[in-house]
Formats: C-alpha cells, sequence, structure tokens
C-alpha cells in the first residue's frame, strides 16, 4: 500500500513522470535497457534493488537468516530507524536537518519517566513527554525559519542543550521504564511422565498490555513503524502538507512568492520529526524496560536514523525523498546489521561496512538523480 | 553629437488619480539597508486599463509590484484598492482582494508537476479527509492553458523539464486563471521565444477586451509597450519620471528620456558634489 503510494499509480508520482519522457515511441515494447532506466528512475529503485541483494547474500550465506526468529531479531534493528527516518524525512526534504533527534530520542523516555514517576498515569505521562518534543522542534523551527540560523547549527545547539538536560534530570542514573516491568508467576504445569500425571512448576514472564503496545510486544515498534509509515507518505503524496513540504524544498522564494507560508511548513515538520524521535526513545525505553543516560548512543541512533533517509534516497540539498525510501533503508540498515552479526562479524567491521554502504548508496543515487533528470537532455 | 542640456523630465511628484481607479499608490516608500528602491512613488491603476511599467534595472519596479501584492511591507505611504485603504498582510491575503502576480523569478517549484504548480496554493482537495484532488487539478490545469492558448504537451511532467517560455507560460496562466481583477505581470516576456510571446501579448489584449480585469506589466520593449499598453509609466531614481497615455508617446520618447537619465548619471559621476 505504501509503496503504491510512493511510486506505483498515483498520478503525482516519479513513477509515471519519469516513463519514457519523450513518448514518442509508444507502440513498441521498451527495450531491456529501458526497463532498467525506468526502476531505476523509480525514487527507491535502487535501494529496493540493493536491499534484494543482500538479503539474498545473507540468506545464502548464513544458515538462519530466513527464519522467524531471525525476523524477530532484526525487528529492533531497523523499526525504529523506520519511524524516526520518516521525521527525518519531513525536515530534509526542506533542505533543512535535525541533528538533535537524538538527543530526543533520549530526552523524551526520562521525562516520561519523571512524570510517571511523580503519579502521572501511564499514557498522559507519554503524550505529555511527547507534547515536550513538540515544544522541541517548534524551537528548532523557530530559530531556522524565523530567527535564520542553520538548522544544522540550531540543532546542533538543541542537541547539546538537551543531552545536558537528561544529564541533569537523570542525575546521570539509568532508570528503570515505568510500565515496562517484567512479572514474573510461578505456575504450576500438568506433565504425564510414564503415565503418571504430575504437576512442575514453570516461570512465565509478564508485561502488561501498555508495554506491548508502547514496544515490548514483539511486533509493536513494526506494527507502529508501518502504520507510521503509511500515515506519513500519504501525507507527504496526497496532502497539501506534503505539497508544499517539496514546494519549499525545491524553491523557498518561489513557494513564499505562490503564498505558501513557509515557517509555518518549516516548523511544522521540525515538530514533527522531534515528536517521532521522542516517540521512538520511548518506545525503545519500554522495550528495554530500562533506559540508560547514553549521550553518546543517543547520537549514533541520531545518525541511523538520518542515514535511513539518505539510504533511502532522500536529498540532502533538498525538495525530493519519500517516506517509504526511508522504511527500506532502515530495512537495509538492520539487515546489514542482522546478516553481519549471523556471519560473527565483529563490531568494528560492522561500522566500517555501514559506512561503506552509506557511501555506496549516495553514489547510486546521485547517479540515479542524472537518469531521472537528464535522460531527455539529448 | 549634440550638446544638448538634460531634459528634466515630467516627475510626477504627487498623488495622481482619476474617477475610475482600481488601485490608487500614494507616497510609497521602501528602503533596503543603504539602498532606497523606491522613494515617494505616486500611480494609479484605472479599471481595464493595461499600464506598461518601465524603468532602468535596479529602479524599484520590481519591489513596487511586490508591495502591491503584498510580499513586502513599504515603509510608509499608503494604498487603495477600490478606493478603500488596501494594506495586504500576505500575499494570500492580496490574492483574496483580487490582486495576483506573476513573478520575475516566475514562483516555480522545479520538482512539482505543471499542474501542481498550476495549482498552488488554490488546491482542489476531496471531502471530508482533505487529499489532493489530482484529477480535478489536472483537468483545470488542462483548462486554463488550454484557454491561453499555450501548448504543453504533458501536464504531470515536473516543471524542471520544460523549456524558459513553457515555464513562463504556466506562470502566466496560473496567474491570469486565479479570477483575480487586478493583474501584476512582472516581465511576462522575458524568456519567450517571438512567438510564444507574441501569444502572451495577444492574451493581454484579449483580457483587455473583455475588460474585466485591470493590469500592470512590467516590460522592456518599447514597442512592446506601445502595441499592448493604454498608459506608460516610467520609474527613476524611485519615483516616476514620466506618466503619459502611450497614444501621446513614442519609442523615440521614451528612449530620450533614458538616454538622458544616463547622461546625467554619467555626468555626476565624473563630477562628485560640485554644488552649485
Amino acid at each position: 500500500m505504501a509503496s503504491t503510494a510512493a511510486g506505483g499509480t498515483a498520478p503525482s508520482t516519479p513513477a509515471k513522470q519519469q516513463g519514457d519522457p519523450e513518448n514518442s515511441r509508444r507502440g513498441s515494447l521498451p527495450s531491456g535497457h529501458e526497463l532498467l532506466e525506468r526502476a531505476l528512475a523509480l525514487r527507491e529503485g535502487s535501494i529496493i534493488v540493493v536491499t534484494l541483494v543482500t538479503a539474498l547474500y545473507f540468506g545464502l550465506n548464513t544458515g538462519s537468516f530466513f527464519s522467524t526468529g531471525n525476523f524477530k531479531t532484526l525487528l529492533p534493528y531497523f523499526a525504529p530507524f523506520a519511524i524516526m527516518g520518516a521525521g527525518v524525512v519531513f525536515v530534509m526534504i526542506l533542505g533543512e536537518i535535525d541533528l538533535s533527534i537524538g538527543a530526543t530520542y533520549l530526552f523524551a523516555p526520562f521525562l516520561y519517566y519523571k512524570l510517571a514517576h511523580a503519579g502521572f498515569p501511564l499514557v498522559p505521562s507519554v503524550i505529555v513527554a511527547l507534547l515536550a518534543c513538540m515544544v522541541v522542534g517548534f524551537i528548532n523551527g523557530f530559530f531556522t525559519a524565523v530567527v535564520g540560523i542553520s538548522s544544522f547549527v540550531a540543532t546542533l545547539g538543541m542537541l547539546f542543550t538537551l543531552e545536558g538536560l537528561t544529564l541533569i534530570i537523570s542525575h546521570g542514573q539509568p532508570v528503570a521504564t515505568p510500565g515496562a516491568e517484567v512479572t514474573s508467576t510461578t505456575v504450576k504445569v500438568p506433565h504425564v511422565v510414564n503415565g503418571v500425571h504430575i504437576e512442575l512448576t514453570e516461570t512465565v514472564n509478564h508485561v502488561s498490555t501498555f508495554a506491548k503496545v508502547f514496544g515490548a510486544g514483539t511486533y509493536s515498534e513494526l506494527i507502529w513503524a508501518i502504520v507510521i509509515v503509511i500515515v506519513l507518505q500519504i501525507l507527504l503524496t496526497f496532502t497539501r502538507w506534503g505539497l508544499y513540504t517539496v514546494a519549499v524544498g525545491s524553491n523557498k522564494l518561489g513557494a513564499a512568492e505562490a503564498g505558501v507560508a513557509v515557517k509555518l511548513v518549516m516548523i511544522r515538520n521540525f515538530m514533527m520529526c522531534s515528536v517521532l524521535g521522542g516517540f521512538v526513545g520511548i518506545l525503545e525505553a519500554v522495550r528495554a524496560s530500562s533506559v540508560q543516560p547514553d549521550t553518546a548512543g543517543a547520537n549514533e541512533i541520531l545518525f541511523e536514523a538520518i542515514s535511513a533517509a539518505v539510504i533511502g534516497g532522500t536529498l540532502m540539498a533538498g525538495g525530493s525523498g519519500t517516506v517509504v525510501g526511508a522504511f527500506i533503508g532502515a530495512l537495509f540498515l538492520g539487515i546489514l546489521h542482522d546478516g553481519l552479526i549471523l556471519k560473527g562479524v565483529n563490531a568494528d567491521y560492522l561500522l566500517f561496512y555501514l559506512g561503506l554502504a552509506i557511501i555506496l548508496a549516495m553514489t547510486i543515487n546521485v547517479y540515479v538523480q542524472r537518469a531521472r533528470r537528464g535522460i531527455s537532455r539529448g | 553629437m549634440a550638446d544638448q542640456a538634460p531634459l528634466p523630465a515630467e516627475k510626477v511628484v504627487g498623488p495622481v488619480s482619476a474617477p475610475d481607479d482600481v488601485l490608487r499608490v500614494e507616497h510609497i516608500a521602501k528602503r533596503f539597508g543603504p539602498v532606497t528602491a523606491l522613494r515617494d512613488l505616486n500611480l494609479h491603476l484605472r479599471k481595464g486599463e493595461v499600464l506598461g511599467l518601465l524603468g532602468d534595472n535596479g529602479s524599484g519596479k520590481s519591489t513596487l509590484m511586490k508591495i502591491i501584492c503584498g510580499f513586502q511591507k513599504q515603509d510608509s505611504g499608503n494604498m487603495f484598492l477600490h478606493g478603500e485603504p488596501y494594506e495586504p498582510k500576505s500575499v494570500d491575503d492580496a490574492r483574496t482582494k483580487g490582486i495576483d502576480t506573476v513573478y520575475q523569478d516566475l514562483a516555480l517549484i522545479d520538482e512539482l508537476s505543471v499542474y501542481h504548480n498550476l495549482a498552488l496554493r488554490r488546491e482542489s482537495v476531496h471531502r471530508p479527509i482533505p487529499l489532493l484532488a489530482n484529477r480535478e487539478m489536472k483537468r483545470r490545469a488542462r483548462e486554463a492553458l488550454d484557454e491561453i492558448g499555450i501548448n504543453i504537451p504533458r501536464i504531470d511532467v515536473a516543471v524542471a523539464r520544460l523549456s524558459g517560455g513553457q515555464r513562463q507560460a504556466i506562470a502566466v496562466a496560473r496567474t491570469v486563471n486565479s479570477n483575480a481583477d487586478i493583474l501584476l505581470l512582472d516581465e511576462p516576456l522575458a524568456a519567450m521565444g517571438a512567438k510564444e510571446g507574441a501569444m502572451i501579448l495577444d492574451l493581454v489584449a484579449r483580457l483587455k477586451a473583455e475588460g474585466r480585469v485591470s493590469i500592470i506589466m512590467i516590460l522592456h520593449n518599447y514597442v512592446h509597450v506601445l502595441e499592448a499598453c493604454d498608459r506608460v509609466s516610467m520609474i527613476q531614481d524611485g519615483v516616476i519620471a514620466l506618466d503619459k497615455p502611450t497614444g501621446e508617446t513614442s519609442v523615440e520618447e521614451l528612449t530620450e528620456i533614458v538616454v538622458n537619465e544616463y547622461r546625467r548619471a554619467r555626468i555626476e559621476a565624473h563630477l562628485p558634489a560640485s554644488g552649485a
């Protein structure tokens, strides 16, 4: 569904726009080369191919890559970045960047902890923490769109401020995530051994429904990711919000002259990006049932989320990108992580390969963009 | 070489008006830091009229257009629309009051399709969920382009792929099709070949014949001005230096004013601040 929204039948989509631009040879069948060109001209075309090849490689070279168990292992490597990547895409299409999402990711669960610890009910605590993230995004957007600081600098300042604030309110100590406590009960399970009925005690772990919904359920993060990606891809492709986002990113002055409220468009995208960062922070805190005030780890999260968007075809220069692309970019990163671990590669090599993969993907993107724009140059 | 002293042009120093004015601009001034774009500008536009606005590069023509269309705000001075005080808060606000603009830079979004550009800020959406009604916008785009008689083979391609003239035509179509009753056209022929330019001038003539809209048009080619406009105003040094019906002026007169301006500028440059 989401990929249809991105590039299939929708009238405004790149697929249709790019299909044989000169349109003069309608009768003849497209050659193999043309088909390849068209597939590559799809914004997500290159990364889909790269992701499939990567998955196939690990499938053939490791015993357990295509197993249900491994799929479950894979999920936390990509679902959080798919969600954060969706927000990053909306900021990057504007031609801006949000370096503070890692800090927001770290800050939100600690604020949630403070609120829940003070006696607030769980769900309202989540909501208030996300509203605080919205304020963070507003400040990012305000300093970028209204004051006129570059978003790189404004959100860099926010990164340090927010990470500092997190250290202050957490006193540098890890906390157990409220609502994510694992309770164990002992149950007696009947067994039949050699015709004799006996009861053996077994330990069963429970988490609350709240925890299952907000990250601790096996598929919780995946479901959130899919829902958020579908909704935001529709927002990007089929609403004014998305149209104005592309307009501002492609030609800020022209959009303003045409009457688009440029500052509003920018601020609300920054707000959405921060909320998603904070939301993922809470999901991960609930999933892990505790949260560390680890600023270095938070910044790694930031770079992975941006990598997902960039690998998924979003241009740093703005004007172009898709949420589905970021989802696939996150999936690619997840498969790479998971597959390399399955193959027994150590963590040092992991980052090394990740770096190479990002450079490779960006190189492919540059050529794809040339193909998209320049085929008709004649 | 005639050793002729530069003639002082007949400047419009006070507010001007006619009984059937749709727009009046009085004592408008605008500075950008140390640069004075408009000093004390007075201008009026009559109903159904096509006013040609001339002036050297940097004389303030585009600034005036941007003030009238609500994109920038004047430092001082007043505007009146249909006799009422007119203070546009934004481009949207000006548009709801019936003023729409073709900008010099066209204000097109390269990444968006032709029909999305034509519909920008006037999008059709479905109800109750406000998703974009792309089919409806395509139909409207087709109509708008047919109406101005410009052939754009495909309206679902990104405007980045179109020629300069086609882009210009799309910007003009967007504005003409907006139901505005005052159109501001900032160099609508800039990127066009002779054939496309003639189409736009025909369109202006057709709009004039219909009598529904009034137009202020910035042009550089005096022949075009005399052909398409009812009246011509020339901006020099941030004020109107000439304001005449096109029937009472000529290419020669317009050229002479500009030549004199250059001559004066040169004299001033060579004899700095010599006093009396």
